[in-house]
């Protein structure tokens, strides 16, 4: 009795640490490898495209373009430079990027294009230990008196003193001190000047940041103009127009504060203009990438997931099995049915699961019933038991055979899945079962195969699911806990649901 | 109405042993794999009861080689009745009794004709593994004819019954017959209809008996009652049971043993995996007989001392 315990024992730790191995991994592969829980998940991928255009003068041309850090929200995937003649140079702690020519002259378009996957959420605050200096505005008496009057118009409004000032300056109708001091026609860089003008009378430092709100098929736009105030911690990001503070979702910065977004050594008329495209992809073909952004490539490689694609599937429907085995493990020891041979069952939900339910029941139905009454001849001719089983497996084969032919003339779906079915195994089913007729008649028989069938179906419903098989596949630790599931189910020593029937009129009899 | 949690647990009270209990606790742990061979080979079975000094039935021959199937006649020409089976049958599979045979003719026990044949067919069958455990290739053994006692004439509905005694570390817990009935078609399995009778393990007289799970009084087809069954020679039968745990090493088995007219009780065969039913037929739990055993029963007796023990406890 000790000895037993301890066995139990010894499983239940095994079981727990497989169990806490399993969680960890499935924290591991979400966190880094954005695996994800459900099956058929995709990853929107972002195409890039900053277009910078100027006239050279004929000179030697250096072009500077502020790009995202590698350390931002975002995870690059790739980086791209079309420019002909250019050397491109790049600094990778500021992510500043150098395009220099000689002697260029005339027209010139230069193509940087990035592309990027993962937005993860950030409350848009940055931590700077540099104390962030003001730049008080040079105003005359005048306007600092206007300037007065909005601050103290704006301490009247919801928020913060930093999302005050911005939403006054985009009131509707506009505050008339605001009017006041605004030019006639203010774009958003003059207002946000302004807004930064405000703050410094306040006291807030300021800088501006540029970056490029990812939306859908945007073509040429200029970049997106966004407001970073320091608290003396952290530099807090602001959305100009609607003073929410934080850094909105699919918005990649490309440069902040002092540091232009591009500049152009050698040309005139220069500008740059944002593009952008986005595609999907699965999440699983960004596994690899991810792996290697987070520095986790050496566990990735002796995963399965860096194996050719072939392997992968084979290993796909491996996964499974375990799975399925369970089912079978419940349905013979806990339940306690007869099955017709112990993972005939399983393979036959396989089966299912390749050709659909309802038409595989119906044509392994039909594979049996025909099998059968070949296998009734057969038995007329007292056949020796090898020759006599390999006959039936050539039954089986020439059923599926013509099966899968009158299938694909007359279009019958359910007749064209007849070659999915194992046909070893079926030729077996067919063999016991006609045995078992003749021997102890065809309701025990048919007794048997009614169970066989429920236990496959019972496996099927388990199996089905995409989502399972992905589950399975993705977080394939879980066969260690389904191993020590099935491990301790060999100590259970508990009646099977079937004995509870079977020896309850013993209870009666004692009454 | 059936609830498992409330069903387990009274069974649990009375004792009965579940399949997977009888395989992890006493199959598992009493009975060493490599004995098994002893017991699920009757050839081997049957040299070692032979050797121990054990009544079993005779055998006439055995039959290797499907060339060798030919010398069947050749073999059984000095018989008038032999019986043919599997040398790793089970339950009775694969058994043929000629009761009566000439060149073409062999007239089995249920008075069926079978050609030469047929009965060719039947041996080759059983080379070929058809009635073994796991479909392995086998050996046809030809034995003796057992003359039943007519002791269980009454009892039984054509086939004659064995008593099936359970024996734990060497000393009998329980036993029972299984009289065949016209429902049962002649075959000793309860689920098919067969009356189960418990036998008193000190006595070998009905305890109780039962037909489809429920108690009968008399046999439902020869009107026998059934109280009044008392198998004879019942010493003996507890003696072969006892000694078969000294020959075998086997800790938990089930002995079938068959009452012959002249030579008194024979073991016929011996089973690793005894099953449940026997718990039906006594309308009692393995596990409370198991218990009593290994709680109150000496240990390092020989087998006649185990059987008086049982005969004189109380």
């Amino acid at each position: 009795m000790k000895h037993f315990f301890n066995i139990r024992r010894v499983l239940f730790s095994l079981l727990f640490l497989s169990l806490i191995l399993t969680a960890y991994t499935l924290y591991y592969k979400v966190r880094y490898w954005g695996f994800d829980l459900k099956p058929n998940k995709t990853t929107d991928v972002w195409i890039i495209d900053a277009h910078i255009s100027f006239k050279a003068l004929g000179g030697p041309v250096n072009v500077y373009l502020s790009t995202p850090k590698t350390d931002s929200e975002f995870k690059i995937l790739n980086e791209d430079v079309i420019a002909k003649g250019y050397v491109f140079e790049k600094d990778e702690n500021t992510g500043r990027v150098k395009l220099s020519s000689s002697f260029r002259k005339g027209k010139q378009n230069l193509y940087y294009r990035l592309t990027v996957y993962d937005n993860e959420a950030s409350l848009g605050k940055t931590k700077s230990k540099e104390k962030a200096k003001i730049n008080l505005p040079v105003y005359d008496e005048q306007q600092m008196q206007t300037a007065e009057e909005i601050l103290a118009a704006a301490e009247k409004l919801e928020g913060n003193t930093v999302e005050q000032i911005i939403s006054i300056f985009n009131q509707s109708p506009l505050n008339e001190s605001v009017e006041t001091l605004l030019p006639v026609k203010a774009n958003l860089q003059t207002r946000a000047e302004y807004i930064a003008d405000l703050l410094a009378l306040k006291n807030i430092p300021t800088r501006f940041v540029r970056g490029v709100k990812l939306i859908e098929g945007k073509k040429a736009s200029k970049a997106d103009l966004m407001l970073e105030a320091y608290d003396g911690q952290n530099w807090h990001l602001f959305d100009l127009r609607t003073a929410a503070e934080g850094l909105p979702e699919n918005f990649i910065i490309f440069q902040r504060g002092d540091v232009s977004l591009f500049d152009v050594e050698g040309g005139i008329n220069s500008q740059i203009r944002f593009s952008v495209l986005k595609s999907v992809t699965s999440s699983f073909k960004m596994a690899e990438h991810r792996a290697d952004v987070s520095a986790t490539a050496g566990y990735y490689a002796f995963s399965i997931y860096n194996l050719p694609l072939a392997e992968q599937n084979i290993l796909k429907w491996l996964m499974v099995f375990p799975l399925g085995i369970l089912v079978v493990v419940l349905m013979r020891n806990v339940v306690g049915v007869p099955t017709m041979g112990t993972f005939t069952p399983m393979l036959v939900a396989m089966s299912f699961v390749q050709t659909g339910f309802g038409a595989g029941l119906i044509c392994f139905s039909i594979i049996i019933a025909v099998g059968i009454a070949l296998r009734g001849l057969l038995s007329r001719l007292n056949l020796l038991l090898v020759p006599r089983i390999s006959s039936v497996v050539i039954f089986v084969i020439l059923i599926i055979e013509a099966m899968a032919v009158i299938g694909h003339n007359f279009d019958i779906e359910v007749s064209s899945s007849a070659v999915y079915f194992p046909i070893i195994i079926t030729a077996w089913i067919i063999e016991r079962l006609s045995i078992s007729w003749e021997e102890e008649g065809p309701k025990n028989a048919l007794k048997e195969m009614f169970w066989t069938m429920v236990t496959a179906i019972a496996t099927y419903a388990v199996i089905a699911s995409e989502a399972i098989r992905h589950f399975m596949f993705a977080f394939n630790e879980i066969n260690l806990v389904i191993l020590f599931v099935v491990m301790l189910l060999g100590t259970y020593t508990g009646y099977r649901l079937t004995e509870l029937k079977r020896f309850y009129p013993l209870i009666k009899q004692r009454k | 109405m059936f609830w498992p949690f409330d069903t387990a647990k009274k069974l649990k009270s009375i004792g009965i042993l579940g399949m997977n209990a009888r395989n992890y606790k006493f199959i598992a742990r009493l009975n060493k794999r490599r004995l098994y061979p002893l017991v699920d080979d009757k050839v081997q079975t049957k040299a070692l009861a032979i050797k121990n000094g054990i009544n079993t039935t005779q055998q006439i021959g055995i039959i290797e080689y499907q060339h060798d199937v030919k010398n069947i006649k050749e073999i059984v020409k000095n018989f008038k009745e032999f019986v043919i089976k599997p040398a790793h049958g089970s339950g009775g599979k694969g058994v043929l009794v000629i009761k009566q045979w000439d060149d073409n003719r062999f007239v089995t026990a249920s008075q069926k004709v079978l050609s030469y044949a047929q009965v060719y067919q039947h041996i080759s069958n059983i080379l070929s593994g058809l009635y073994s455990l796991g479909g392995q290739y086998d050996v046809a053994l030809i034995e003796e004819m057992v003359h039943f006692s007519n002791i269980f004439e009454q009892f039984s509905y054509q086939g004659v019954p064995d008593v099936r005694i359970i024996v734990y570390k060497g000393y009998p817990v329980m036993a029972m017959t299984r009289l065949a009935t016209a429902e049962s078609g002649g075959r000793a399995n309860l689920h098919q209809g067969a009356v189960g009778v418990g036998l008193d393990v000190k006595t070998g007289k009905t305890l109780t008996a039962v037909q489809h799970n429920v108690p009968v009084q008399i046999h439902p087809d020869t009107k026998a009652d059934l109280k009044t069954l008392c198998v004879p020679f019942w010493r003996e039968h507890l003696l072969i049971a006892a000694k078969a745990f000294e020959m075998t090493g086997l800790g938990y088995l089930g002995a079938d043993i068959v009452l012959d007219e002249t030579k008194g009780p024979m073991m016929l065969e011996l089973n690793a995996r005894p099953g449940l039913a026997i718990q039906i037929a006594n309308s009692a739990g393995l596990v409370k007989a198991i218990k009593r055993a290994e709680k109150f029963y000496p240990k390092n007796l020989s087998a006649d001392e185990r059987v008086d023990f049982i005969l004189k406890e109380n």
